[in-house]
């Protein structure tokens, strides 16, 4: 992972789709995963992994901008993780786009556990001038 | 909560589920992943900072799970965990103080090589009646869980 200090000022013109990040790991621990259910209030919630954001964790990790926005994110769900077992997941660029004069990114990631279960795949897009939804929100 | 048999019709309601947000839920949610520092879903001076907002939003992943939870609870878990899928677009800040209800509706149905694909649109509204999401759904309904065919 790359250090904070060391982080690069993104280019959005310069960024390459198809860059892929290095790989991110960690450990899903039930306190994780009972504090999820607790925030979104819904004690069955099978996807405690979302909250992760780890499609944009090795971006954020790697690249310094001025912040970003949600403007889209889709989610497949494909196994409810596991407390205790260790995720993998590969994060990419997976496009980039000029919307109404605003620049956008779209990340990809797909979590896998460490018994080789397929966890969930997420797909993000990140306006990445944050400050023009605030103008249009009125503050 | 399993797979429910079901028979499904272009335009079907889902059964909406309504949410109240708060700052506590949003701290709890962005807590549970390990992030503890100031961001604009759980800071004011970074929101205003970041986003020029007078207060913190909600991310948009909170609205993303509630629309999960609302096709969970329509499909079964046993389906819409290992088939299903949501995509959001967010329109509009859910902030705290705000009492967001999802809906949605049967928008196609599709046959698979083992089931069938439904499809919901999928609407976010707050109090106001404003939309803040739209998007849509779906989960691949397995043959034992639909009626036979005649």
């Amino acid at each position: 992972m790359v250090e904070a200090d060391n982080k690069i000022l993104l280019d959005w013109d310069a960024l390459e789709v198809g860059e892929t990040f290095e790989k991110y790991e960690y450990v899903l621990t039930q306190e994780m995963i009972d504090t999820y259910r607790k925030g979104v209030m819904d004690l069955e919630a099978g996807f405690p992994t979302i909250a992760h954001k780890v499609d944009v964790k090795q971006y954020n990790a790697k690249y310094r901008d001025n912040g970003s926005v949600n403007a889209r994110c889709a989610f497949y769900c494909y196994s409810p993780p596991i407390a205790g077992n260790k995720i993998t997941v590969r994060a990419w660029i997976t496009d980039k786009y000029l919307r109404r004069g605003k620049n956008y990114i779209v990340t990809e990631a797909v979590s896998v556990d460490e018994d080789g279960r397929l966890i969930d795949r997420v797909i993000t897009h990140e306006l990445k001038q944050p400050s023009e939804v605030g103008k249009k929100w009125g503050g | 909560m399993g797979g429910l048999n079901r028979n499904y019709q272009i335009d079907d309601d889902i059964t909406p589920i309504v949410k109240e947000m708060t700052q506590e839920a949003i701290n709890l949610f962005e807590g549970s992943a390990g992030e503890s520092g100031p961001s604009q879903f759980t800071d004011e001076a970074t929101a205003k900072e970041v986003l020029g907002t007078e207060g913190t939003v909600a991310s948009g992943r909170m609205s993303l799970t509630f629309a999960i939870e609302m096709l969970r609870r329509y499909f079964g878990a046993d389906v819409f965990n290992h088939s299903g899928m949501v995509d959001l677009r967010f329109l509009r800040p859910v902030r705290p103080g705000d009492t967001i209800t999802f809906s949605g509706k049967i928008s196609g149905i599709s046959k698979e090589a083992n089931g069938s694909k439904i499809s919901v649109a999928i609407t976010a509204q707050n109090q106001k009646g404003d939309t803040t999401g739209v998007g849509q759904g779906s989960a691949i309904v397995p043959n034992a869980y639909l009626p036979p065919e005649d």
